[in-house]
């Protein structure tokens, strides 16, 4: 492409006080030889605007350089529709907010600025769309509430639906309940369960196609060109989809391991769903001799909210309980019932319903701790409590003990199910003794996960969702509800998290969206979710790779799978375009067409750095454009100053950081770097999930470059950072800088 | 084998407390605001919350054996700061009541004097007796002016009340003895004898009463408890008095203990009609009141009324009214004394010694700094 450079910046909102911008306009008119360069006081007005847009049509310029505000700002004034390769310098929030006006410093680092956005137009290429011709179908995988719901929303929103539900009939564990909670309003009486509807709108739904006693044998391809295979009892079937709906819901928690409640003690110890059973198959009697229940006691949490179990709440067993309450005084009037509860959670509205089943005289609750559960001699159970509100330990006998259990979900460790796989292949081929021995331990553990394969997706890095805590095959539940770790893959209800029947069809209705969205997104060749709407796709030179494998395995979409050789083999429609596996190759034969390891290191190289005798610091730091890169832009706008002497390089995603820009930071004589990414952990906020943990790992190679150059390690600092910490951010940033001051100058100054 | 006992709730208790004052216990859900809310809960055993819950299981020997239930003098703060409506105010004045009734000597007349559908029956007893005297006891001689000795003879009506004193004072006795054990039973181990004094001045001063949120009735009811006493140290007199021959009533006006008696009455009916007044007039019903509350009240109320009616219409020497009036008032003061041990009466004599048995009370901090100030801002009522 023949580039015909403009630059255009605005001296607006302060910036024009701040800094020179004749100076600035000399960078790039004398340095890069613009040949259109503007300084406007209003770039984003329409008139400002539309000179930018008059030069694109006279066809003076095809690589615009807009030094005005952040790039977060002013986004569809500054969108050109891709008329033009267009790159944003930010003046406002990063330079002219936050450091002194009119200061050599401030100038210095304005027109570093410049020049590092003017290389980085420079090298970035126009993307071209992926061109496939996507299927608008959607896959459901599971016919209880949330799969019929899901299926519904997305019919109804004009789409094809095929729905598949391993049982032979649809309506999942809501149809098989008696009652229903109240969840509408007046939240006050039992409600029977509208399924009955569902299940016909959905089987008679002209778009919707309906597969029960199915399971998904197969799923090979990617968003928009999933190729599934159907296995039903008349055989197996295949379907092009465009995204994917997993709502296969809960089972209930193991109650075989909650021996110290009582479970196994006695037939008349139950859990809530052996008792919603009962109700549904007509009354409530004790198991072991059918004589009615006088008196019952519910255990809340049995298993929940406990570190031996499932420490998490399952948010429906309160209610459940007090439906169950309701159940045994429908029967019978004068039953006593117990409630030993955590906390009883009723949250909202729902706590109408706890005051209602509480106000009958005969239903008792207590906060307390149930440590033995026994038989008497007469046959009844007794339970004994301590920690309870009456400030005493007490025992009751009761008839029926029911164990509210929690929710574990319905969900397939894909990562497990793979390095099993990976596992049963070394024990069967193992080099030497310990290594098969190693394999077979292995082989071992993971065990269980053999046969709970519930998606088949013929993916390198195993065939279901990968999970989280707890099972949850979900991607960050405050964040990025829905999203999962598979793109075009969406999970909703209480696979997702646990949750009760109207939240799991509001979640039904939210995952359709974006198993939608996905579609359409895939249809004009973009991505979803984060960086939705972006063209590019990575390419690999395969010329160069050395089947080392770190892109497969490190991909956290799981994009990327393999030949025979271990040969990556891209998958763009399952790629979020992170950067993460530009990161990986040690070979550098991952880019795209505007980011690349070339486009960066340039970058780096645009950067003026002063001599030695001038006494003048540079830091380099690079910086998540997720939370990282807002945040500074916060600190902008809060008018927080921090040292002049950083220059910040954004990047897609920390995990994209290519160790050689350090490397070629350090010789060019910067004196320090600083990565700034996402927490990560458990409670990551990565938006790709490791991208910021990978950083920090690759970190540790370079301690060995450090080494090499001879390089204090302190001159490299690695943060984690959250959106919300733009109040420390610039002190981190000052302390660095002024750290890497008493280091003293890098001594590759120069060279 | 579990160590504790098996707990079973008394489920009939639970409903009597319910149909008596405490319909709402059963909305409580243990967030103890009450026990913050209340300015005489002590920091070390704090109250309503546990009672509450207490109630709600029906664990009545719990109840009964808690001084605590004493303690709270009923000024509704609880009431007006409860989430759930649960009224805990409303639900110890229920339980006061069930106290009442099972400490009761007999036991029947416990439950005679809760229930409304026995009033009939508890005014018939003494309305038969005055009628009975009136028709047919010996007249007395005719005096110069007419007096009340003249339809009601005096040795007859000492006899009645003396009889009846000495069987109020034996209730009571008795009453009290199983309120101590119960308490003792409840783990109250204060000493009572040594207790008593201190509890008695606290009460002659309403020291607790200033403290609670009770402020806008502690007049009504100091004035009413020093009145009651007054009249009772006159009636004592004026009774040993008769009956030992020095005294003759009716005693001129210008007579001491009349001067005395007289007062007294005036400060117990400005008393008893602020009670009166409050209870009528509490626009955000922050105490519950309940037949046995109205009964007490307006038996109180109405000895005094038809006291000082009496006297006036025996200064205006007015026959037709005079005698009927007197006649309802000794209905009244006979159901006054006699009902004593089973209606609200009974609670002078068990907050007393349940003070005592509670052993000495520290205000929380913050409640006796507000009072430090208010006694040296020389303020009674502040608000707050």
């Amino acid at each position: 492409m023949d580039r015909k450079l403009g630059v255009y910046i605005c001296s607006g909102c302060g910036i024009g006080e701040s800094v020179d911008t004749a100076k600035l306009a000399n960078v790039a008119t004398r340095e890069f030889k613009a040949p259109v360069c503007r300084v406007h006081p209003f770039l984003c007005s329409s008139e400002g605007v539309e000179a930018i847009r008059q030069d694109i049509a006279a066809g003076a310029v095809n690589t615009l350089v807009i030094a005005a505000c952040s790039p977060r700002m002013k986004t569809e004034a500054f969108s050109f529709d891709h008329t033009a390769v267009s790159e944003r310098v930010n003046l406002r929030e990063q330079v002219a907010w936050c450091h002194k006006p009119q200061d050599e410093d401030t100038e210095m680092l304005a027109e570093d600025c410049l020049r590092v956005g003017i290389v980085k137009a420079q090298k970035t290429e126009l993307p071209e769309p992926l061109l496939e011709t996507i299927s608008r179908k959607l896959l459901v995988v599971g016919g209880g509430l949330t799969g019929i719901t899901a299926a519904l929303e997305g019919a109804e929103a004009g789409y094809e639906v095929v729905l598949v539900e391993k049982e032979p009939r649809l309506g999942g564990f809501v149809a098989t309940l008696r009652k229903r909670f109240p969840t509408a309003a007046p939240y006050n009486e039992l409600m029977t369960d509208g399924m009955a509807r569902r299940i016909e709108a959905v089987s008679y739904h002209p778009r919707i196609q309906v597969l029960t006693s199915a399971k998904v044998a197969r799923i090979e391809g990617q968003p928009g060109l999933f190729d599934v295979t159907l296995r039903t009892e008349s055989g197996e079937s295949r379907v092009r989809v465009g995204a994917i709906v997993l709502a296969t819901g809960w089972k209930p928690y193991d109650a075989t391991r909650l021996g110290h409640l009582g479970y196994g003690l006695s037939p008349d110890v139950i859990t809530n769903v052996d008792l919603e059973k009962m109700a549904a198959q007509g009354s409530i009697k004790r198991p072991s001799d059918g004589r009615p229940v006088e008196s019952v006691l519910f255990i809340q949490c049995a298993g929940s909210r406990d570190k031996e179990h499932l420490p998490y709440c399952s948010t429906v067993c309160c209610m459940a309980t007090l439906k169950h309450a309701t159940y045994i005084r429908e029967q019978n009037s004068s039953a006593q019932v117990y409630i030993i509860y955590k906390d009883m959670r009723t949250p909202g509205q729902y706590e109408r319903f706890y005051a209602t089943v509480q106000a009958h005289p005969l239903n008792f609750l207590t906060q307390g701790e149930v440590t033995n559960v026994e038989k008497t001699a007469a046959g009844k159970l007794a339970v004994t409590v301590k920690s309870t509100l009456l400030a005493e330990t007490i025992t009751l006998e009761v008839d029926l003990v029911v164990l509210a259990t929690g929710m574990v979900p319905n969900s397939a460790d894909g990562e497990a199910i793979r390095a099993l796989e990976d596992a049963e292949r070394a024990a069967a081929k193992g080099e030497s003794e310990t290594q098969r021995a190693e394999a077979a331990k292995k082989v071992e553990e993971l065990r269980k996960h053999k046969g709970t394969e519930i998606l088949n997706l013929t993916y390198r890095q195993g065939p279901d969702l990968p999970v989280l805590r707890h099972g949850f095959p979900d991607s960050h539940f405050v964040c990025f509800p829905y999203e999962t770790r598979r793109t075009g893959i969406y999970t909703a209800g209480a696979v997702r998290a646990p949750m009760d029947s109207r939240q799991a069809a509001e979640d039904a209705l939210g995952a359709a969206l974006k198993a939608i969205q996905c579609i359409e997104l895939a249809s004009q060749g973009r991505a979803v979710h984060p960086r939705a709407g972006d063209l590019s796709v990575p390419s690999f030179l395969l010329q160069r790779c050395t089947q080392c494998k770190r892109c497969t395995e490190e991909c956290p979409f799981g994009a990327l799978d393999e030949d025979a050789k271990g040969t990556p083999k891209p998958n763009p429609y399952r790629c979020r375009r992170c950067g993460i596996c530009m990161g990986a190759c040690p070979e550098r034969i991952v880019s795209f067409r505007n980011y690349s390891v070339d486009m960066i290191a340039s970058m780096i190289k645009a950067i003026e750095v002063p001599e030695e005798d001038e006494e003048k610091f540079r830091v380099l730091a690079f910086v998540c454009e997720n939370d990282a890169y807002p945040a500074l832009d916060i600190a902008g706008m809060k008018r927080r100053q921090y040292d002049a002497s950083v220059r910040i390089i954004p990047l897609r995603c920390l995990g994209s950081l290519n160790i050689v820009w350090i490397a070629d930071a350090l010789s060019r004589g910067i004196d320090g770097v600083m990565l700034i990414g996402c927490k990560y952990g458990d409670d990551y906020q990565c938006h790709f999930i490791r991208g910021s943990e990978l950083a920090q790992r690759r970190l540790e190679n370079v301690k060995e470059t450090l080494q090499r150059l001879q390089l204090e390690s302190e001159r490299l600092q690695f943060v984690q950072l959250s959106i919300n910490e733009s109040d420390t951010l610039p002190t981190q940033i000052d302390n660095f800088v002024n750290r890497v001051r008493e280091l003293g100058p890098n001594p590759y100054k120069g060279l | 084998m579990s160590e504790a006992a098996v707990m079973q709730p008394d489920t009939q208790f639970i409903q009597r407390v319910m149909a008596s004052g405490g319909g709402d216990l059963k909305k409580c859900y243990q967030c103890a605001t009450c026990s913050v809310a209340c300015e005489l809960s002590p920091e070390e055993s704090p109250f309503p919350r546990r009672q509450m819950i207490r109630a709600q299981w029906g664990l009545k020997p719990q109840l009964m054996s808690d001084p605590a239930l004493w303690l709270c003098h009923n000024c509704g703060i609880c009431t007006t700061r409860c989430p759930r409506g649960a009224r805990p105010g409303d639900v110890l004045g229920a339980l006061r009541r069930e106290a009442i009734r099972q400490f009761a000597f007999p036991q029947f007349m416990g439950s005679l004097v809760a229930s409304p559908k026995a009033l009939p029956l508890l005014f018939a007893l003494p309305t038969l007796i005055f009628l009975a005297i009136a028709h047919w006891a010996p007249k007395g001689q005719v005096t110069p002016h007419l007096e009340f000795a003249n339809v009601f003879p005096i040795p007859i009506l000492e006899a009645l009340f003396f009889t009846v004193s000495g069987f109020v004072l034996l209730a009571f006795a008795v009453g009290l003895v199983r309120c101590i054990r119960t308490m003792r039973t409840g783990g109250a181990t204060g000493k009572i004898m040594q207790g008593l004094l201190p509890a008695l001045r606290q009460i002659m001063t309403h020291q607790r009463f200033w403290m609670c949120d009770a402020r806008n009735w502690s007049l009504g009811h100091l004035l009413t408890l020093w009145g009651f006493a007054g009249l009772a140290v006159v009636g004592t007199v004026a009774g040993i008095g008769t009956m030992a021959g020095f005294l003759h009533t009716p005693l001129p006006l210008t007579n001491g203990l009349k001067l005395f008696a007289n007062a007294s009455a005036v400060v117990i009916l400005c008393g008893g009609l602020i009670l009166l007044a409050t209870r009528m007039q509490d626009p955000v019903k922050r105490v519950g009141s309940t037949y046995f509350d109205w009964f007490f009240l307006a038996v109180l109320v109405g000895v005094v009324l038809t006291g000082i009616m009496a006297e006036l219409t025996r200064l205006e020497q007015a026959a037709a009214v005079m005698y009927p009036v007197y006649f309802v008032h000794l209905v009244l003061i006979f159901s006054l004394f006699l009902y004593a041990p089973y209606s609200k009466f009974a609670h002078l004599a068990y907050r007393t010694v349940a003070m005592a048995a509670a052993g000495p009370w520290t205000p929380k901090p913050q409640v006796a700094e507000r009072a430090r100030e208010s006694s040296a801002a020389g303020a009674v009522t502040t608000t707050h």
